[in-house]
């Protein structure tokens, strides 16, 4: 289990990393801007179930 | 094993040991309530005043100390800026994207904001829901609520797109029409309240000539009121539709916090990693831990930012349930679901009554209708209670030995005697959401 939740949660900090350069650049950009809105609270959502509840 | 075939949404939060999950708890609980404290000015102004920094929380008993918010200070808080939503805020105006509001009925609505994180998460509670009671992709669901400021099933709608199902808003139609809707494109789930639910059935058969069993309907799940946590109202339920019925328990300004699950072992499971449910003593104020005595819920939503619920009292009154649940979550469970609220459970004649246990006896009686209303009056200075019921159609001629039957059961059942009324099929009250089937009129005189 421990090791699933470990590569789960790595791959979600990946995506959240990738979302956040994403969004730095998206101050001119709405369409970019206000979908990656959607998609940090997806992330979040993922964080919930897979990444906060096995921190230490 | 196929997706479809898991049991749990997510199998790591919901078997989670407890202690692990207790841990959990801990440290959400310290993260909201520092979230809130220094971002809302009502929740710094309130912590202030009783001496707390929620910072310094390291244990269950510390959350203990924390006070409790109650619904009135919601709406004073909510008479300053920013409108409509006040010092609750805790995030700026522009990055809240939805408005609901509560009812109402005990006061001034209170104003609930949530961002898209708060919407998602309220999705992401009633993921869980749905697929604890066996909500797949492959199922039609109808929704028949109006679609409005409260939030009923808006939730509901958002996580069953979630987890894949398809999704009939059945908004704007009469019960005819929804009926018909949910025949013509074959509909096989649905969520309303037991009394909606109850009241289709009976439109069904009356106005339409429809068998609501034919219609293939195979899962109800309800919420707003206690009904399908009552016995012989889930009896019925299931019996009017040929259908599995489920109970839930949420509210506006908590979120969708309880579930039953496949398994109906009786309770209802509390989502311990989204939630934090004590229970209270109603006249010591201490936590209830153990099984089998009923108490207050004092509830946290863990991971609410917009607007968030910190140690609120809901006055729902629950209990822990004893056993755990045959389906394996390790999220304890609050027997007979939610069996009523401090603000319904009223002493009549001294003796403590609860609304729920009217409706288990007289919907346990063969002969009589779903819908009763209950008076508390006074002659004088003494309480009386009058019950007005209805007898179904080819029954009339046993009016006497029903309501023998309803005198003994109501005795049993909530140590107080009547006055029974009888009336004909259809003469009480229909109500399409929540109803008001309790009427204490003893103020008034």
């Amino acid at each position: 289990m421990k090791a699933t939740i470990d590569k789960i949660s790595s791959e979600i900090e990946a995506l959240k990393l990738n979302a956040e350069r994403l969004k730095a650049m998206s101050e001119d950009l709405p369409a970019l801007n206000r979908n990656l809105m959607r998609v940090m609270a997806s992330i979040k959502m993922l964080e919930l179930n897979f990444v906060d509840p096995f921190k230490p | 094993m196929s997706i479809n075939e898991q049991p749990y949404w997510n199998a790591f939060t919901e078997t989670l040991p407890f202690e692990q999950l207790r841990a959990y708890q801990l440290r959400k609980f310290k993260k909201i309530a520092t979230w809130a404290y220094q971002n809302s000015k009502f929740y710094k102004e309130f912590y202030d005043k009783a001496g707390i920094n929620p910072k310094d929380i390291r244990t269950f008993e510390d959350i203990r100390r924390v006070p409790k918010v109650e619904k009135g200070m919601l709406r004073d808080a909510q008479r300053k800026d920013p409108f409509p939503y006040g010092d609750l805020l805790c995030v700026p105006l522009e990055e809240v994207t939805e408005y609901r509001q509560t009812s109402g009925t005990t006061g001034q609505p209170v104003y609930q904001a949530d961002t898209w994180q708060d919407w998602e998460w309220w999705s992401e509670c009633w993921a869980h829901i749905l697929w604890a009671q066996g909500y797949r992709p492959t199922d039609r669901i109808f929704l028949p609520f109006g679609y409005n400021v409260f939030v009923a099933f808006w939730a509901a709608h958002y996580a069953a797109e979630k987890i894949g199902c398809e999704i009939v808003p059945g908004g704007v139609l009469d019960t005819q029409a929804r009926l018909l809707k949910i025949k013509e494109i074959k509909a096989n789930a649905m969520m309303a309240t037991p009394t909606y639910i109850l009241g289709m059935a009976e439109t069904a058969k009356t106005k339409l000539n429809m068998d609501p069993t034919q219609l293939g309907i195979q899962r109800i799940t309800c919420a707003g009121e206690p009904g399908a946590s009552i016995p012989s109202t889930k009896k019925r339920l299931e019996a009017a539709w040929n259908a599995k019925v489920f109970d839930h328990a949420g509210a506006t300004e908590i979120g969708a916090w309880s579930f039953e699950c496949a398994a109906q072992s009786g309770g209802m499971h509390v989502n311990e990693a989204f939630f934090l449910v004590e229970i209270e003593d109603v006249d010591t104020g201490e936590i209830i831990e153990e099984p089998g005595h009923r108490g207050k819920m004092v509830i946290t939503a863990l991971d609410r930012i917009g607007q968030p619920c910190v140690r609120f009292d809901s006055k729902d009154i629950i209990e822990w349930s004893e056993d755990p649940c045959p389906c394996g979550r390790t999220w304890r469970m609050i027997k007979g679901g939610v069996v009523g609220r401090a603000d319904d459970i009223t002493k009549v004649k001294g003796v403590l009554l609860s609304p729920s246990a009217i409706e288990e006896v007289v919907r346990g009686i063969e002969g009589l209708g779903d819908e009763y209303e209950v008076i508390v009056d006074k002659l004088g200075d003494v309480d009386r209670i009058k019950l007005k019921v209805e007898l179904l159609p080819g029954h009339e001629d046993q009016q006497k030995s029903i309501e023998a039957i309803l005198k003994d059961q109501l005795r049993l059942k909530t140590n107080l005697g009547y006055r029974l009324e009888f009336y004909d099929f259809g003469r009480l009250p229909r109500y399409d959401v929540k109803a008001r089937r309790f009427k204490d009129m003893r103020e008034s005189h």
